[in-house]
């Protein structure tokens, strides 16, 4: 089987958002990152997809809200299923397409936050869409606090099957039936690989 | 005019040991023991005691992935036999006995056999994901991700473990999600699904034994998630008399339609929720319907007479949310939620109702429902609220 799209366009470095200054000037500031500290534990995790639960890390109590550059920068690096290429080289993830609603209540556990994050495949007939999809929810869902809803959509007028694929992604027991299917969940852990160093 | 109900929702008990990973649904038994049976994603049910929350007993190593649901076989009579059926992601089904040779007072289970998984039922090309068992105890009916309803019969004497395919119905385009049997009503039962379709469908066996489709309900604008007819003893209420039971559907599109007799959609209950709404539960001592969905939320409506807009017209009767808790379960999703009869030592009187909801959290919850009294519009006492 020949891959979809052979010649992909592959974006350079100096044209991504620039995360490692991000992360150096919030070093300096000396506040714990929320990220790094989750990612610092995924590194320790013997198998990726443990379910973490970020409200219970170690951080003092002024830890600062998560923010849209936090949710690319734990979806970014998620290697394409076809290159070996990180999803943001390839232009499917996109810093502006990373939709966050905080509740204004962040002291109430129950007080929900949605995210969205709209994926532009790299061909309009690109096959494993759904698969990056999943890949994408599952990263969010697994890295982010449980009260975050996690909604993972293809961006408007880029997939000829938009509709299939986001009512997929969407439902919840076709997620929870996809990690318990063994050849799927060695295909997300390749995915997320990158993820994890 | 009546004046409108205010419900509380309180935290009345977590059953306990908790699954540490999702649970999907809990059933009460239907034969009047104080027994519930949760179906959890570490492949096992738990089956709680509704005396004291506590553990029970528990069916393992009869699946390989999930159990997403499962159903209790109605009985007649007390046969000394628990029965249980599991539909589970690894596209197998499991009929499980259980030997309970008198129900006894106290809350221990000690001279009681284990659950045995007596047979697997195959045929499903991919996950169940309901099992529901007809109010009369014929029918077992199953719905899958391959889009097929299949209708089981189980031939020969109890406890033979033999079962026959009575149909494999095929008319949903998409996943089926929920199975819903309505009580005989003279014509026999009649089996309600919902689909990612969007789509409810109505199937019924003639005398002959052929089932085939006799509805199709359309209106919702997402997957329908689950279903609950109309309990019989609310028809039976002040002058409405509905003659057939009607049905509510809950949907990803957020809303919860109520279908009448020619099954068209005749009302749809007050907006609560912003994400999918993955339960709906039906009182048959109250009347009122519960909702839980993916904002965690828990919602109760009511249906109110509103009056007749003109002399000798038909009584108006509006649905109104009457009690309403957010983030039952933390943070978490709320995947099911039911009705169930009190058996604990607080309950306020025999026949007692609470709330019952399982979570993303691996969680089940009891929720005792409190009415709050109407404020006095005109105060008595000295010192009374300022006006």
């Amino acid at each position: 089987m020949g891959l979809d799209n052979e010649n992909p366009l592959i974006l350079s470095a100096s044209e991504l958002p620039t995360r490692k200054q991000r992360r150096k000037n919030k070093e300096a500031s000396s506040k714990q990152h929320i990220v790094k500290d989750l990612l610092n534990a995924k590194l320790c995790s013997a198998d990726p997809f443990d379910l973490s639960d970020l409200s219970n890390s170690d951080s003092d109590d002024s830890v600062e809200p998560i923010d849209e550059m936090e949710i690319y920068d734990l979806i970014a690096p998620i290697s394409d299923p076809e290159h070996p290429l990180s999803l943001e080289s390839l232009g499917v993830v996109k810093l502006q397409d990373v939709h966050l609603l905080s509740p204004n209540d962040l002291t109430n556990p129950a007080a929900l936050s949605r995210v969205l994050v709209e994926l532009t495949p790299t061909v309009s007939h690109c096959s494993l869409a759904t698969v990056i999809g999943l890949g994408v929810r599952v990263r969010l869902e697994q890295a982010l606090p449980p009260s975050y809803r996690v909604e993972v959509k293809i961006k408007k007028n880029t997939h000829s099957q938009a509709e299939e694929v986001n009512k997929q992604l969407a439902d919840k027991e076709r997620v929870a039936a996809a990690l318990e299917n063994e050849n799927l969940m060695s295909i997300l852990r390749t995915m997320m690989k990158p993820c994890l160093e | 005019m009546a004046s409108p109900t205010h419900l509380r929702i309180l935290p009345l008990a977590e059953f306990k040991p908790a699954a540490a990973s999702r649970a999907w649904v809990s059933i009460p038994n239907p034969n009047g023991l104080p027994l519930i049976a949760t179906a959890t994603s570490d492949k096992t049910v738990r089956v709680y005691s509704l005396r004291n929350f506590a553990l029970h007993s528990t069916l393992e190593g009869g699946h390989l992935r999930s159990v997403r649901s499962v159903a209790w076989k109605p009985t007649v009579k007390n046969t000394g036999t628990l029965c249980l059926a599991t539909g589970s992601f690894d596209a197998t089904m499991g009929i499980w006995r259980r030997r309970e040779e008198r129900f006894a007072d106290n809350d221990d289970s000690d001279n009681d056999d284990d659950w045995e998984f007596a047979i697997v039922l195959e045929g499903h090309d991919s996950e169940v994901k309901n099992v529901a068992y007809s109010p009369s105890g014929q029918w077992l009916a199953s719905c899958s991700r391959d889009k097929s309803i299949w209708i089981w019969e189980e031939i020969g004497d109890e406890g033979d473990d033999e079962f026959e395919t009575i149909a494999v119905l095929q008319e949903h385009t998409a996943d089926v999600k929920c199975v819903s049997w309505r009580k005989d009503d003279g014509n026999g039962e009649v089996l309600a699904s919902g689909s990612y379709d969007d789509t409810i469908r109505f199937f019924k066996g003639d005398d002959e034994g052929e089932w085939s489709c006799i509805a199709l309900l359309e209106g919702h604008e997402g997957t329908v998630w689950s279903l609950d007819w109309e309990p019989e003893s609310t028809s039976t209420e002040k002058d409405y008399s509905p003659g057939i039971p009607r049905l509510i559907s809950s949907s990803a599109d957020c809303t919860i339609r109520v279908w009448t007799k020619t099954w068209e959609c005749t009302a749809t209950l007050p907006k609560a929720h912003d994400l999918p709404i993955y339960s709906t539960s039906w009182s048959k001592k109250s009347g009122r319907v519960v909702s839980t969905g993916g904002d965690g939320k828990i919602v109760i409506y009511e249906e109110t007479t509103k009056g007749r807009t003109k002399v000798g017209g038909e009584i108006e009767r509006e649905w109104v949310i009457v009690g309403i808790l957010a983030g039952g379960h933390g943070p978490y999703e709320i995947n099911h939620v039911t009705w169930c009869t009190r058996f604990d030592s607080a309950k306020a009187e025999d026949g007692e109702e609470m709330i019952v909801t399982t979570g993303d959290d691996g969680v089940v919850r009891a929720w005792a429902i409190e009415a709050l009294k109407p404020e006095p519009t005109v105060p008595f006492t000295e010192g009374g609220p300022a006006s």
